[in-house]
């Protein structure tokens, strides 16, 4: 029982990583009032330049780079469309998440060989913490990309609370951004920014997808992935460690469609397929009614006067 | 209060573009429809009632020239490219039988879209919807017996599509009614779970997966029985089935019931603006609930089309693609039917022609999915200079501070701002 717990805790962990970074980015654009539906695109993105960068560099460490420049740029679509010209931003994102599916899997024709190696990151065990029985090694056997990324989760969690300067002004952004406009606060600025945090952790969720799990990239890899972080937002009633609670259950959910098999349960693979789907569901149904998003999320700010 | 939520006019208009002038279709519209902020003159008025086209048009230059760049990346010269894409959309009766299938169902999803979209929804589950419709007519299909005739089986079997698509758009449309979770969330979260649902029941033998002989056989459905095959239309060396007339059919109906109807009107009360229908003593919740689920059935339809048709079969990638391309179709056409039209022929011209494109030169089909998502961003982007909108959302809930309304309105922006 102890190293099927392990191996379903392992898988857990690797696949709750992607979907933790991107959700705390996307906690970030959507706390500043921007809903970003193209989570799953920047992700998308990111995972295919990281690879296309690791194999022509050699480098993972150029991958990391690719992958996270990647996820800028479709941040840097999105909030031109969301934020200076405020346009729609459920549509935008679901089209933003199109191309991306389009561009990557017209890219991957192009540029990448099936069979070649992508330079990944190796594990990197910590000594005595990985020996933890159970635990350790879904907790302490992870790519130094992932440490990393984990500790940029904490890191941004805590310059974006609401005991920093920084931290207000997303909430009073997103909250009232015309109050925020006239007590001195950049709304536009404060909110471009935040959707590049969102494509930034986006594509460095995507790159730790492809070169910390994968090692390759698939057309449409993340497969709902990018959703599902949206969803974990949603879910984690726009609180960081919700938010992480959340991500670590859509894990589990999407581990369990890899264990189960293994251990010889015999249930049927599509129903393991949309579980965190059918999950995420009830979470958006059970959840929304007594949480409050923040009051201007998904709505455009101009500033009185201009529009007329 | 609830998730990202687009409330009704906020999503719906930015991309319906300006109701009015520019779309025919939309005198059924009740006045109060062309508000706008300030006095404009007479000219500046026919420019923005211009560009509603224009943009569009500039839309999809634009998408064409990035594509061209796009083949020529691949390797294919801009004539190569443009006499594989021309061979695919027009090149035999073949093709253009073949366009006008893919025309027709993509037609059948946007004017469900155009539909739910009247009352302030914005369907994105299409292609769950069409999933569920497939898997429902393929479980009728398979198992008719043989000696039903097809004036019987083939109404059964789209009946059964209907009815699989609006029960599935129907769990997203009571959330959004009595929870008031936004639509869209739902909708797309259905659509990974439809197709898992496909995809369960061509695995299963006690579902609908045909008899496993040998461990070749595909995990599909068995073929439908010869009664519950569309017919051809019977144009000569074209596959072009009935689907065509269907969808014709359906869009004729669609926008009858929207334009002159009272259903239509109430429709369009409510998409416009929630609180003053409600004031109006509209049945609000029953009009969004069924305007999303027919926007389901009509997915469901295409999904029984799509079955059956050649080669009568249930397969994994059945549904894959139509959805977002029919979401493409509703949003572009902007409340105008005769648009969608048009709109579903171009693009059915335009996924055949793709496919040929790969066959024939080599650049990958995705090429077309990146010039429908560039047309919609340059669209979606560009709403501002399109659509004509007031300053800011009013306050329209009634002054009753005593009083809870009667039916809290949960989506926010416009009785909370």
């Amino acid at each position: 029982m102890i190293p099927t717990l392990t191996d379903l805790l392992v898988a857990s962990v690797a696949l709750a990583v992607p979907v933790l970074v991107a959700a705390s980015g996307e906690l970030v654009g959507e706390r500043a009032g921007v809903l970003t539906m193209s989570v799953e695109g920047m992700m998308l993105t990111g995972a295919f330049a990281s690879v296309v960068g690791a194999t022509a560099s050699g480098s993972a460490f150029y991958g990391v780079l690719c992958g996270a420049v990647a996820g800028l740029l479709v941040g840097v679509l999105q909030a031109v469309l969301s934020v200076l010209l405020r346009a729609d931003q459920i549509v935008t994102g679901l089209a933003a998440n199109a191309l991306a599916l389009a561009g990557t899997t017209f890219g991957a024709r192009l540029l990448l060989d099936r069979g070649t190696t992508v330079p990944g990151f190796a594990r990197i065990e910590i000594p005595l913490l990985a020996d933890i029985p159970v635990l350790g090694p879904a907790l302490f056997r992870q790519t130094g990309l992932a440490y990393a990324l984990v500790a940029a989760v904490v890191l941004l969690a805590i310059v974006t609370s609401r005991r920093t300067g920084w931290g207000i002004a997303v909430d009073a952004v997103g909250q009232d951004a015309a109050s925020a406009d006239r007590s001195g606060v950049p709304v536009l600025r404060v909110r471009f920014t935040a959707v590049l945090v969102v494509g930034l952790l986006s594509g460095l969720a995507g790159t730790q997808l492809a070169l910390s799990e994968v090692h390759t990239f698939t057309d449409n890899m993340t497969a709902g992935t990018g959703y599902l972080a949206v969803v974990a937002v949603i879910a984690g009633s726009w609180r960081p460690v919700g938010v992480a609670v959340a991500a670590v259950v859509f894990g589990l959910a999407q581990a369990l469609q890899f264990t189960l098999p293994a251990l010889g349960v015999d249930v049927p693979f599509a129903l393991l397929v949309m579980l965190p789907y059918v999950l995420a569901l009830l979470a958006v149904a059970g959840f929304v009614s007594h949480s409050r998003p923040p009051a201007g999320l998904n709505t455009a700010f101009v500033r009185q006067g201009r529009l007329a | 209060m609830t998730a990202p939520t687009s409330a009704p006019g906020a999503a719906a208009d930015v991309v319906a573009g300006s109701p009015g002038r520019d779309a025919p279709a939309d005198t059924g519209r009740p006045p109060g429809a062309q508000r706008s902020g300030a006095p404009t003159t007479a000219w500046r008025d026919r420019l923005l009632d211009a560009r509603p086209v224009l943009v569009p048009v500039a839309a999809v230059l634009g998408a064409l020239g990035v594509s061209t760049g796009l083949a020529a990346l691949a390797g294919a010269t801009p004539v190569e490219a443009a006499t594989a894409l021309w061979e695919g959309m027009v090149g035999t009766p073949y093709a253009i039988g073949s366009s006008l299938n893919v025309a027709a169902v993509l037609l059948l999803v946007a004017t469900g879209f155009l539909v739910a979209h009247r009352a302030g929804l914005v369907n994105v589950g299409g292609e769950g919807q069409i999933a569920v419709g497939a898997v429902a007519a393929t479980a009728v299909g398979t198992t008719l017996p043989p000696a039903v005739p097809a004036a019987v089986a083939l109404p059964l079997l789209l009946l059964a599509a209907a009815f699989g698509g609006a029960a599935w758009a129907s769990i997203a449309a009571w959330l959004a009614v009595r929870r008031g979770v936004s639509e869209v969330i739902t909708t797309l979260l259905l659509n990974f779970v439809g197709v898992a649902v496909l995809v369960l029941s061509i695995h299963e033998e006690a579902l609908l997966r045909q008899p496993v002989t040998s461990s070749e056989t595909l995990p599909q459905s068995s073929p439908l029985v010869d009664s519950a095959h569309l017919p051809l239309l019977g144009l000569p060396d074209s596959p072009a089935t009935t689907a065509v007339v269907l969808a014709l059919a359906g869009a004729v109906a669609g926008s009858l019931v929207l334009r002159r109807t009272a259903t239509g009107v109430r429709l369009a009360a409510v998409g416009m603006s929630r609180p003053a229908a409600l004031r109006l003593g509209l049945p609000v919740d029953r009009l969004r609930f069924s305007a999303l689920t027919t926007a389901g059935a009509a997915s469901g339809v295409a999904g029984g089309v799509l079955v059956a048709s050649v080669p009568y079969v249930l397969d994994e990638g059945l549904a894959s693609g139509y959805g977002f391309s029919g979401l493409v179709v509703g949003l572009l056409a902007r409340g105008s039917f005769t648009a969608a039209v048009g709109i579903a022929t171009a693009l059915g011209f335009l996924v055949s022609g793709g496919i040929n494109l790969q066959l024939a030169a080599g650049v990958p089909a995705s090429i077309t999915q990146i010039a429908e998502s560039l047309i919609i961003l340059g669209v979606a982007g560009t709403a501002i200079w399109t659509v004509r909108r007031t300053a800011r959302p009013t306050r329209t809930r009634p002054w009753r501070p005593w009083r809870r309304p009667a039916t809290p309105d949960r989506t926010g922006t416009e009785a909370t701002s």
